[in-house]
């Protein structure tokens, strides 16, 4: 039984930690810029000049496992802010308002030279203007031109076929704002953008995505899990957020070869695993124990979440000759993918049947409003090919409104009477 | 024989388009009662009232008869139910239904966005073109425009009834002002000008003078619960009441750029950039006496202006209430409450101010 972590999972853990400690140092003792970023903004753009980028989400699921989201969420509560709002997205907002509501994990985000986004959900324009006006920072926005063509199996045409996913137009406003922000990170970085480089660097995301690619297959295939859900998030993660450099690839590499050796060696992560689970949505920050709590009960185990599983399907671009162009044609569609009609639910029932996989488990977000989006189709979706679905409510980083023993005893229920 | 029309989600798309390609305009509005088919696809507290009404009809057959259902991407919900109508004829989940079209105006400030917007504006008059059959001149969209902005001089002249001195309710001026959308140009411009003109041989009316702000309403429910309480309504920040109309379009040889930059800088919805959003709202701050801020469930936007709004309501003395009920229901006791008080906060400091 894998009861210990993989080395890699420890490896990525203490990567980002000293990571962040490098990125305060240098911010702090050195003067140099660095950016915050929404998590679906190309991070490779501003690695290629030198400015480490911190992701939005990320800084929001540290927050959330430190268990400091309450005392933030709290303290924008008292602000005015209504509790509908998007606390997702807004939870490094409120950490940086609200300094004193709470311990900033790590001492806590320094002053970024810039803040970028993509305009998808609504509120991200709100959210990033306060935030950078709270740091007297500079706010780059990327608009996100809606999708008019909608091209079924996506995960079939992104890899050579990019071009025929997005329509000529949306790519090429995107591209068109891609080359503004370039020009922001020349003049911030003082350093001159080199677009051989970016073609390099996105040949060796694709490198890093095959690696997770095989890993998938190595799961899906495998007679029992080898690597828990959790594991498998932390170590695509860490890579993610730099990825393409040479740290990412061989950690992606290590972390295949280790997932390798447990399935050669037949261990399991839940041996005389019964039920093969998927998660659908963003991960439960604050409680990540929820996804380990069904081995011991229902040898039921979470095989599956979109952060392995995207990484391969969503990123891989081949034909490089135009990298900016191939780099815009991964940003432009990334959430519809992920959420909606008809991408999100042919890709995860895709992905669910490769997985073996025996129940679904769908968030239902409370506060992401058009980021909840689409769940109906998915949950309509797995249960015509057979899969049962489950409906968690909850918020990813507010631990406040979360019936944790509540949740459980609905998934037990689940798995004892439609999964077993 | 019913007239060639077009259905829209949200007034952010260019009239002057519709009416030269021979159609009229039909917007989604809110409203109560049951709406079971939507609510099987569309999940809740994510989309309002309109567009959960646009998919009842959407599936029930009710839009069968119209030309095109255009859908602006004036919000991210608006855009996901785009992708939503499109699901349902895809999976023949919406059989009689007409083709459904992604009106793409973007409104953020990058240098971009207005070449993004212009050719966008020109494919939607391609498709509805294509559609009636019907290809405007550029001479033709001139007049088009020339007709709009005749009647949004006579909007303008109702909405100088409402403030400084009001002698016209909310509740009663906002369907008139909101037909600018929906009505041929020259008949609103008729019918406004008469009713402007009996408006303006009335006394003025007493009361507070309230802005409606936050998210906009496309009723006036909310404008009768306000003024039941002895206040009147002058002015919304929103597309249906006094910011329907807006400024004039401007007319000279591209038309099409004209509109295009028209309906992203006037175009207001939860894409409109907060800047100008606050601007705007600030801008009517002199000539009000209180502030009704209507944040309903659905809300994801507007809530995060309200800090800072309300940080300006203090420091200028003016009294405001949030309101987080559907502007399509009755306000709760506890509203009602708040908006009493309000009133007669404002009542209060209207009554120094004179003397």
């Amino acid at each position: 039984m894998a009861d210990s972590q993989l080395e890699a999972t420890v490896a990525a853990s203490a990567f980002q930690k000293q990571w962040f400690a490098d990125l305060r140092r240098r911010v702090f003792d050195d003067r140099q810029p660095y950016a915050l970023l929404q998590a679906d903004v190309p991070f490779e753009l501003f690695d290629l000049v030198d400015i480490p980028a911190v992701s939005n989400q990320w800084w929001a699921a540290i927050v959330a496992a430190k268990r400091q989201a309450p005392k933030f969420l709290d303290a924008m509560d008292a602000d005015g802010l209504h509790g509908d709002l998007c606390r997702y997205c807004s939870l490094g907002y409120a950490s940086t308002r609200y300094p004193d509501a709470g311990d900033s994990p790590w001492g806590g985000l320094p002053t970024p030279r810039l803040l970028c986004a993509r305009l998808t959900c609504d509120c991200i324009h709100r959210v990033f203007s306060l935030w950078a006006a709270t740091f007297g920072a500079e706010l780059f926005e990327i608009d996100h031109p809606g999708a008019g063509d909608l091209p079924p199996r996506w995960w079939e045409l992104g890899r050579h076929n990019w071009r025929e996913l997005v329509e000529p137009h949306r790519l090429a406003f995107v591209v068109a704002t891609l080359e503004r922000l370039v020009e922001r990170l020349e003049a911030i970085s003082g350093r001159a953008f080199d677009r051989r480089a970016l073609r390099q660097r996105l040949e060796l995301v694709n490198q890093q995505e095959e690696v997770f690619d095989a890993v998938r297959r190595l799961i899906a295939a495998a007679p029992e899990c080898p690597v828990r859900m959790t594991e498998q998030i932390t170590n695509v993660m860490a890579t993610q957020w730099v990825r393409g450099s040479e740290w990412a690839l061989a950690h992606a590499r290590a972390f295949h070869d280790e997932v390798k050796r447990r399935v050669d060696d037949g261990v399991a992560a839940c041996p005389g695993e019964r039920a093969r689970l998927m998660w659908i949505g963003a991960g439960l920050w604050h409680d990540t124990a929820f996804y380990t709590a069904f081995e011991a009960s229902h040898r039921a185990v979470f095989v599956w979440s979109m952060y392995l599983a995207f990484g391969p399907d969503g990123y891989i671009r081949y034909g490089l000759e135009d990298p900016m162009a191939a780099l815009a044609s991964r940003t432009a569609s990334f959430n519809e993918y992920l959420h909606n009609p008809p991408w999100a639910a042919a890709w995860i029932v895709h992905q669910a049947r490769e997985h073996r996989i025996d129940g679904a488990l769908v968030l239902r977000p409370r506060s992401m409003k058009p980021g909840a989006t689409g769940r109906l189709f998915i949950e309509r979706a797995l249960e015509d090919a057979g899969i049962p679905v489950l409906p968690i409510d909850a918020d990813v980083v507010d631990a406040r409104g979360w019936d944790a023993d509540g949740a459980r005893a609905s998934v037990r229920a689940f798995l004892d009477t439609r999964v077993f | 024989m019913q007239e060639p029309h077009i259905v829209v989600s949200w007034p952010s798309v260019p009239v002057e388009i519709v009416r030269a390609t021979g159609f009229r305009t039909v917007l989604a509005r809110g409203a109560l009662g049951p709406t079971p088919g939507a609510d099987a696809h569309l999940e809740p507290g994510i989309f309002p009232s309109r567009l959960r009404r646009l998919v009842e009809d959407a599936l029930t057959g009710r839009l069968a008869l119209a030309a095109r259902i255009v859908v602006p991407r004036t919000s991210e919900a608006d855009y996901k139910c785009f992708l939503y109508l499109r699901e349902f004829v895809r999976k023949d989940v919406a059989t009689a239904l007409a083709p459904i079209v992604l009106f793409d105006l973007l409104q953020s400030h990058g240098p971009d966005v207005p070449a993004y917007d212009v050719a966008r504006v020109r494919a939607l008059l391609d498709d509805l073109s294509s559609a009636s059959g019907r290809i405007p001149s550029a001479d033709d969209l001139r007049r088009e425009l020339t007709r709009a902005n005749t009647a949004r001089a006579a909007a303008r002249r109702l909405v100088a009834l409402r403030c400084p001195v009001p002698r016209v309710a909310g509740a009663e001026v906002l369907p008139l002002l909101a037909a600018f959308w929906e009505m041929d140009p020259d008949r609103y411009a008729e019918m406004v000008s008469d009713a402007a003109t009996r408006i303006a041989a009335r006394p003025p009316l007493a009361g507070p003078r309230v802005l409606l702000t936050g998210a906009p309403v496309d009723g006036h429910t909310l404008h009768e619960s306000i003024e039941s309480h002895g206040a009147v309504v002058v002015d919304e920040v929103g597309p249906w009441g006094s910011g329907a109309a807006g400024e004039d379009v401007r007319i000279d040889d591209d038309p099409v750029a004209a509109l295009a930059d028209k309906y992203r800088a006037d175009s207001i919805g939860a894409r409109t950039p907060v800047g100008a959003l606050r601007r705007l709202t600030q801008s009517r701050l002199d000539e009000v006496d209180a502030v009704v801020v209507s944040l309903p469930p659905d809300d994801a936007v507007f809530g995060w202006d309200y800090p800072a709004l309300r940080d300006v309501l203090n420091a200028r003395r003016i009294p405001h209430v949030c309101l987080r009920c559907d502007p399509y229901e009755r306000p709760t006791s506890a509203d009602h409450a708040a908006l009493d008080a309000m009133v007669s906060a404002a009542s209060q400091l209207q009554e120094a101010r004179h003397g």
